[in-house]
């Protein structure tokens, strides 16, 4: 048996000490989960959804539960990428762990800027990384529509490309017709890994009031429901692209972990399951290193991507 | 804020006190401590991911002796209803103790406790509290009809002055229990404090009555949540902010986390049409 087996992955060119990262608007600005979790021991963080000017969300009910998962319409609500910088990033600064700031904005201009901004301060308020929110479901400008077109998806990120420096992820929608294009164009653009999936759209129908029974009529779903299908598409998309992966979508135990990462997932982040069990991604990390152990696998890499078929 | 555990906490007895109405008491030393009345525990009722998400429940009794704390809950969907089958002797798995609590300011002298069918729930600990702060406290208590007026010997036995109103006229004052309010307005009994939980239009209704009379009027909101942490903003209410602007008082709304920021709020700062 292995004794202490390697849990290291490199996504990005950032060094993570395991696969396990966050997925965003699920882990807030991190310091919510400092009561339950050892920040340390995770991966990466990935924060909330930022933009430049602080957005004040939709109107409530912005979440619904449904069989096995959830819906959500925050609508990107958050302090903006100063107050962020000024206010949240300082209390990060004293952990081990890489940080993950996504981004978001109704326009190119507003993308290039916040990569512009958080590039600039990425030394000093450690920064490690950009993740572009292209998949946003839940807003009115912008959000999804980068990530439903090969061309803009291309135009966006090569465009971000140009003006940082720092790692890029981009996070897909899996609200497409094929979703391989698009993660092809993001590739040629200049990222440097891809994350997915970001939510499915759907609705929830109240049959007393003949209303939506979210405000903003539809949500993004996400939880245990979405996973089988976020694990097709990281199987797809791990079979066209050279760049890492990070598999989103339903993970709420070590199996589901286990299952992306031999679909081809680099990482992992943990999303909707933060909100059951605030423990969940400290208790997936030693559960992998459990499962290399058992299995007398000596680094978590070799997992990678090696489904049979 | 107080710090939030995720702990597990054994049943200690269950019992149906009302139609689809149950109090439960759970050994919890941990939450007593720091546990405040308005707070709320964030429960997971099912084992596996069906109902996925947690359901927050008002804490209704502290005992810090006995490292005691009580709920009361109405079954109304999935997570209640599993909640029901557990028996004494479970362990459940909670959040808590969450949010920020009533605000019993040292100088009032009176208070009214107002709560509308299941929203009694976080009161008894709040007239508990009151009572050994050395207020005089008033609890008026409304419900659809007599079987569901929950607690009303309980607050008496602490010392409160207890009202009820009925919505079918089956039990006492035919009528809303923010009559009740209006009445004891109009006989002249002033309270320094209003606190309410229950429906939204009640809490609306009390709330302008409150601000007629000039009364601090706080409330406790229920919104479908999330995490129950802060994290995931999904259960925010619209609340008026003020925010100085080109030296002129600017009115500004902005959306506020029912869990953290809330669950009470100054029943003034709540933006009610929306």
């Amino acid at each position: 048996m292995i004794d202490k087996p390697n849990l290291e992955v490199e996504i990005a060119g950032i060094k993570l000490k395991n696969p396990v990262m966050t997925a965003s608007g699920t882990f807030g600005y991190g310091e919510e989960f400092s009561p339950f979790i050892d920040l340390d021991k995770l991966g990466a963080m990935v924060l909330k959804g930022i933009t430049l000017k602080p957005k004040m969300g939709n109107p409530p009910p912005r979440i619904i539960e449904t069989p096995s998962g959830m819906l959500n319409a925050i609508g990107l609500q958050n302090v903006g990428v100063e107050v962020l910088i000024k206010e949240k990033l300082p209390y990060l600064k004293k952990f081990n762990t890489p940080v993950i700031i996504n981004i978001s904005g109704d326009t190119i201009e507003e993308y290039v800027e916040l990569a512009r901004r958080l590039g600039e301060v990425s030394k000093e308020m450690g920064v490690a990384g950009l993740e572009v929110n292209i998949s946003c479901p839940n807003v009115k400008k912008g959000g999804m529509d980068w990530g439903t077109d090969a061309k803009a998806t291309y135009k966006i990120v090569s465009s971000i490309r140009k003006s940082t420096t720092l790692p890029l992820i981009v996070k897909l929608t899996p609200n497409v017709t094929d979703i391989k294009i698009i993660a092809q164009a993001a590739e040629e653009a200049g990222a440097d890994a891809l994350s997915l999936i970001n939510t499915l759209v759907g609705m929830v129908v109240d049959i007393d009031s003949c209303k939506p029974k979210l405000a903003n009529i539809s949500g993004g779903l996400s939880g245990p429901a979405v996973k089988p299908i976020a694990l097709w598409l990281v199987w797809q998309v791990f079979q066209t692209v050279k760049i890492p992966i990070i598999g989103i979508g339903g993970i709420i135990k070590l199996e589901d972990a286990l299952e992306f990462i031999i679909a081809g997932a680099r990482a992992i982040e943990i999303g909707t399951a933060n909100f059951v069990n605030p423990k969940v991604t400290v208790e997936i990390i030693e559960g992998i290193e459990k499962y290399l152990k058992e299995k007398n696998i000596k680094k978590i890499n070799e997992l990678v991507g090696i489904m049979k078929i | 804020m107080s710090f939030i555990y995720n702990i597990k906490v054994k049943i200690l007895s269950r019992k149906e006190v009302a139609p689809d109405i149950y109090l439960m008491k759970l050994k919890a030393p941990e939450i007593v401590q720091d546990a405040l009345p308005g707070q709320f525990i964030h429960i997971k009722c099912s084992k596996g991911n069906y109902p996925l998400l947690r359901r927050p429940l008002s804490i209704h009794r502290i005992v810090k002796e006995e490292g005691e704390i009580y709920i009361l809950f109405q079954v109304v969907g999935e997570g209640t209803k599993l909640l029901t089958q557990k028996e004494v002797g479970d362990n459940l798995d909670i959040l808590g103790p969450i949010g920020n609590g009533f605000n019993i300011y040292p100088e009032s002298k009176k208070i009214i406790i107002i709560g509308g069918g299941i929203g009694v729930a976080p009161l008894l600990a709040l007239c508990e509290e009151s009572i050994r702060k050395g207020k005089e406290v008033r609890v008026l208590i409304g419900a659809l009809n007599k079987e569901l007026v929950i607690g009303e010997e309980n607050f008496r036995k602490l010392g409160a002055k207890v009202d009820v109103a009925t919505d079918d006229g089956s039990y006492k004052y035919k009528g809303l229990v923010t009559d009740l309010l209006e009445g004891s307005i109009r006989e002249g009994w002033l309270a320094d404090q209003i606190f309410a939980c229950g429906p939204k239009l009640m809490l609306k209704k009390i709330n302008e009555i409150a601000l007629e009379v000039n009364i601090n009027c706080q409330v406790s909101l229920e919104e479908r949540m999330g995490c129950g942490i802060g994290a995931c903003l999904g259960c925010v209410c619209k609340i008026k902010a003020k925010e100085k602007n080109n030296n002129q008082n600017q009115i500004k709304y902005i959306y506020k986390r029912v869990c953290v920021d809330g669950p009470i709020f100054e029943g003034s700062e709540v933006v009610w049409d929306d």
